[in-house]
Formats: structure tokens, C-alpha cells, sequence
């Protein structure tokens, strides 16, 4: 932390290694009154864990399986797996799921390239590359509804930066927002935008934390730099890479809030993201179990994803 | 740390200056969005839309930020709304937190329990949060909670409160047992212990997690939009509802973006050293 630099226990590799930990510092013994109140220390985390997560989730999986009143606002008997049946048969749900899939399966990898680039080229504590740093990571920090808005204006034919900036080059640019394929790419843009900087940063983090003989010594046997990179540097980062693919690619198949102030999904269905089409569902149309099942098939898509590849990253990191 | 750039013949200065390339290139494409921004949000009307298009204003208006603050705008109250919920929930989640990650550190529970405890915050991360809207919809219509900042507070403090615990338990750890050890051989309990030993001892973790937390209350708009309808309205909805009308409000939407997106940069260029630490565990969202 000091001089800014960071440290790669802080990555969540830290939730894996308490779970390795064998609990070598030994508690010391509390008297009963005291384990009681480390158990109170609990509580208040618990309330609202309960309240605001635990409950939510166990509500809606139950609301999934049942038929739902608008008039009494309230679930009125099982229907089983109807409102499942009924997601998996909607077209909508389908193009929308095939949205998000394209979405992620390109943002992840540009975002995990480019951000790897920049963090090779901004470690060191020279005052400069340190104001390049925190001046890098500036997008994932605002808010990504107002990064919408921005890159609203930004995107407009006429007025905008970017058309403005094309013409600079003897590019005339598009319509971005007004048609299907070049929303799609804008949104890319924006997503690109505002979180490459969560690659680069946490790239800054796991190449930081490696020790430095390592090189000199490869430096010495007479290793070309591209040679360090690909089989010293490359092999050690692979843990840490599979966890910003995880982080990345789960955040790109949830996006909402720069879809909603950009294109609202539009033109047509062209950027109705999966989590999108959700939303409007529960909260538009009131179309609440069918929400909840959609959620639920969304859930299970994403936890899936999330354990086998935490799994995995842990197996790289056993190697070493 | 230079170890990591070899020194080499010719590769060298034609490595450095690729990188004094990257570096102009990635700051500019930061940057310049928001210089953007900012000279739209002070730019007289007609120049909008002017052909050819006019990037720097040909004179200052302050108009859109000062109809900002005209009582018939509101934003006064989505800003008070704001910093009311960012501030209660970054108290309560630290709070909280901080409690927790000590419990978790300090109590003989068996690893398994930690393990799952520490599993479960995991996933919390990396599930979507549209599952749980509109149960909790539903739970705060019963209480009568909808449309207050109660509800928005509360679903705040839940998302952010397993990055606190997490981060806390690490800084927990690193406190030397011993000097706990010898607190509670003068005769301190577990409340002074915390008290006074361990909470002093973890300021820059308590930083770290307010960063954090901040940060991400101030930006959350899901879940807000969600509860809020008419009084509870935080920043980002307010920002959000220049999508409904036809055009670009050109003016008014840059200057009210503007003062959602200034103090967050003014934050993190600031507070780095914190945030820094924050992002890596907590992955923003």
C-alpha cells in the first residue's frame, strides 16, 4: 500500500486463502460471557444479510413456482414449473440471453487484453505512472448510469465527440445509437470503457506482488523480454486472470444501468440485455413470477459459471 | 520493481516509448469524456447544434447549474436524498462490518463455518442483484417502507456489508495477538478490546471500507429506481430520467451529470491509496 502500490493478498484470492488457512495463531480462550458476545458481534451483519438478501431470495424462488394476483398483490396457488416453462418457450428471453452472451463473450476478452497492456505499462513508482494510474481507474468509479449518459452525448451524430473525432480523420460516423448493430457496438464501447480499468487495476495488483529476483535472475540466463513475459509472468498471473475473466464476464451478463441510459434496449430488441428484459418485466409490466423465474434461470447460469471457475483458479494457484 | 522492465540494447527506448504511447493514449481516452462533458455543461444553447459542430464555447453560461439549484428542478432534494443514504449506510455497513469481521477473526469457530461464511459473501458478489428486487419490493410495500430512504438504506447496507466483513477480517488478522493478549491480561473484555486495541489499530482498513462502501451507495441505481417513486428519488435516478425525453437536453443533462460524476472523481483522485485496496477485493459495482 505504501507509495501506492498494491498488494495481492487484497485480491479476493483472500476468501480462498482463510479457507486454507489451517488456523495456525491458536484463539486464545474467552470465558463463556465473551464468546457470547462475539457471537452478538454477529448480529447486526445478520439483520441485514436476513433482511435484504436471504429473505429476497427465498421469496422469489418461491414465487417462481406460483401464479401471481395483481389484484391482491399476493401469490395465489402453485402452478409448478409453468412460469419456468413459459421463460424458456418466450422468444424475447431467448434473443435476450443470446444478447448477453455475445455481449460478454466479446467485452470480457478486450477488456482483460487491453487492460493487461496497460497495467505492463503502468508499474513503477515513478510520480508520473502513479498519476497515470489513479487517473486510469476514474471510469470504474462513477457511475455507471451517468457513464450512460455521458457516452450518450458523446455518441450523438451530429454534436458528438467521437463522430467529431472520425471526421478528424476523414471518417464520416455513423448513427450509433439509431441502429441495431452499431447500438450494440456502443454499448460494447461504453462497457469497454468504463471497466477495462478493473483489469488493468487488479493486473497492477498481481504484478506488483511478484518478486523481482525472479527476473534478474531469468535477466541474467539471457531471457528477451518477451520471453519473461510469456513464461515467467504469464503462468503466475493465470489464477489471478481466471478471476477477472469470473468478475468480468458475470458483470457483463448483468449489465443494466449503462443500457438503460443509452439505448433503453433499443432499436428494437437490439440491446434488450438478459437483466434488461428482466426489469422491464418485473417492474414495468408487473409480470412478477415470471421475473422471479427468469431471475432464477439467470441465477443458476451465473453461480455455475462463478464455482466452476473459482474452482479452477484455485487448481492453478495449487500448482505453485 | 524495475526489475521488471530488463534494460536492454535498442528494445529500451523503443519499449519506453510504446509505453509513453499507451500511457497518452489511455489517459486521453479518460480523460477527454469528460473535458467533453464538462464544456457541454457550460456551453450556450445554439452552440449545440451547430454545423460544423463547436467543441469549445464561444462564452461561459452557468445557467444549467444554476437552474440546478432552482426549487422547481428538485435536485436539491435528490441531492440531499443522496448524501442522506450514501452517509447512513456507509455508518451502518462500516459498523456493522467492522463488528462482524472482528467476530470472525477473533471467535473459535470451526473453519468449516468460516469457510461457508466466507464462501457465501463470495457469491453474494457474483449473483444477480434483479433476483432479489422484487421480493424485497414486495417485503417493503408490506412494511410500508416503499418510497423511503429506510428501504434504500437497508438494501445498501446489504450489498456492501460482505466487502466490509471481508476486508475487516483481513486487517483483523493482522493485528499481533500479543498485544490483545496483553490488553485482556489488564483485565480488558472483548467490547474494550475492540475498542481500543483492535478498531484503532485498523484505521486504514475502516478507510478502505468507507471508501468503498461510498462510493458504491452513491452509485447504485438498481435497486434504487426500484424502491423510489417520488420522494425517495437519489442522484442517479434523477440522472437516469433524461432518457424518457425525446432529444438530448443538451444543458441541464451534462451539468446534472456533471455534479453526480465530480465529487466521485474528486474521491478517487484523492483517496487512491484507499480505493485501490477497496476495488481490488470488492470488484466495484
Amino acid at each position: 500500500m505504501e507509495n501506492g502500490q498494491v498488494e495481492i493478498s487484497t485480491c479476493p484470492f483472500f476468501a480462498m486463502s482463510v479457507y486454507r488457512d489451517k488456523r495456525k495463531v491458536k484463539s486464545s480462550k474467552f470465558k463463556q460471557s465473551e464468546s457470547i458476545l462475539l457471537v452478538l458481534f454477529l448480529l447486526p451483519t445478520f439483520f441485514f444479510i436476513v433482511i435484504a438478501q436471504f429473505y429476497p431470495l427465498l421469496y422469489s424462488v418461491y414465487i417462481s413456482f406460483t401464479k401471481w394476483s395483481l389484484v391482491k398483490w399476493k401469490p395465489i396457488g402453485f402452478i409448478g414449473l409453468f412460469n419456468y416453462q413459459q421463460v424458456l418457450q418466450d422468444t424475447l428471453f431467448k434473443h435476450a440471453a443470446k444478447i448477453s452472451l455475445l455481449f460478454a463473450c466479446i467485452a470480457t476478452p478486450v477488456e482483460l487484453i487491453i487492460g493487461f497492456l496497460l497495467a505492463y505499462m503502468v508499474i513503477g513508482e515513478r510520480k508520473i505512472i502513479r498519476i497515470t494510474r489513479s487517473i486510469l481507474i476514474i471510469p470504474m468509479t462513477i457511475a455507471p448510469v451517468a457513464v450512460g449518459t455521458m457516452w450518450r452525448m458523446l455518441l450523438n451524430t451530429r454534436a458528438g465527440l467521437v463522430n467529431y473525432l472520425l471526421q478528424g480523420i476523414g471518417i464520416t460516423g455513423p448513427n450509433w445509437l439509431a441502429t441495431p448493430l452499431t447500438a450494440f457496438l456502443s454499448i460494447l464501447m461504453v462497457d469497454i470503457w468504463q471497466w477495462t480499468p478493473f483489469a488493468m487495476i487488479i493486473f497492477v495488483a498481481a504484478l506488483s506482488s511478484l518478486p523481482p529476483d525472479l527476473f534478474s535472475a531469468a535477466q541474467i540466463d539471457g531471457a528477451s523480454r518477451w520471453q519473461i513475459l510469456r513464461y515467467i509472468i504469464s503462468p503466475l498471473i493465470a489464477p489471478i486472470t481466471i478471476l477477472v475473466i469470473l468478475f468480468r464476464f458475470i458483470d457483463s451478463i448483468l449489465v443494466i444501468d449503462i443500457i438503460y441510459t443509452t439505448t433503453y434496449g433499443g432499436p428494437g430488441f437490439s440491446t434488450n440485455v438478459i437483466t434488461f428484459h428482466i426489469y422491464k418485466q418485473a417492474l414495468k409490466y408487473f409480470n412478477v413470477t415470471y421475473a422471479a423465474a427468469a431471475s432464477w434461470i439467470l441465477q443458476i447460469f451465473c453461480l455455475s459459471v462463478a464455482i466452476v471457475l473459482l474452482a479452477y483458479s484455485g487448481k492453478l494457484q495449487e500448482k505453485f | 520493481m524495475k526489475k521488471i522492465y530488463p534494460k536492454e540494447k535498442g528494445w529500451g527506448s523503443v519499449f519506453s516509448l510504446i509505453r509513453a504511447i499507451v500511457i497518452i493514449l489511455g489517459t486521453s481516452a479518460v480523460l477527454l469524456p469528460f473535458i467533453y462533458l464538462f464544456l457541454n455543461s457550460i456551453k450556450p444553447e445554439f452552440e449545440f447544434l451547430s454545423i460544423p459542430p463547436r467543441l469549445l464555447p464561444s462564452r461561459i453560461v452557468m445557467k444549467y447549474y444554476s437552474s440546478l439549484l432552482t426549487p422547481e428542478s428538485e435536485t436539491l432534494s435528490f441531492l440531499y436524498n443522496s448524501l442522506i443514504v450514501t452517509s447512513a449506510t456507509t455508518i451502518l455497513a462500516v459498523l456493522a462490518g467492522a463488528l462482524a469481521g472482528y467476530s470472525l477473526s477473533h471467535f473459535r469457530f470451526s473453519s468449516k463455518i468460516i469457510a461457508i461464511a466466507v464462501f457465501s459473501i463470495l457469491l453474494v458478489r457474483f449473483y444477480p442483484k434483479i433476483t432479489t428486487i422484487i421480493p424485497y419490493f414486495i417485503l417493503m410495500k408490506k412494511f410500508h417502507l416503499l418510497d423511503t430512504l429506510v428501504s434504500i438504506i437497508i438494501a445498501h447496507v446489504s450489498i456492501t456489508l460482505p466487502f466490509v466483513v471481508l476486508l475487516m477480517m483481513s486487517f483483523f488478522r493482522d493485528i499481533p495477538r500479543s498485544v490483545e493478549e496483553s490488553a485482556k491480561l489488564d483485565g480488558c473484555n472483548v467490547w474494550q478490546v475492540f475498542c481500543k486495541i483492535a478498531l484503532p489499530l485498523s484505521t486504514p482498513g475502516l478507510a478502505t471500507s468507507a471508501v468503498l462502501t461510498a462510493i458504491i451507495s452513491w452509485n447504485e441505481f438498481l435497486i434504487a429506481s426500484s424502491l423510489a417513486s417520488v420522494n425517495a428519488k437519489t442522484l442517479p435516478i434523477a440522472v437516469s430520467a433524461f432518457i424518457t425525453d425525446k432529444g438530448i437536453l443538451w444543458g441541464p443533462m451534462s451539468a446534472m451529470t456533471a455534479s453526480i460524476v465530480v465529487p466521485i472523481v474528486l474521491f478517487t483522485l484523492l483517496l487512491q491509496k484507499y480505493l485501490v485496496r477497496g476495488l481490488t477485493l470488492g470488484a466495484i459495482k
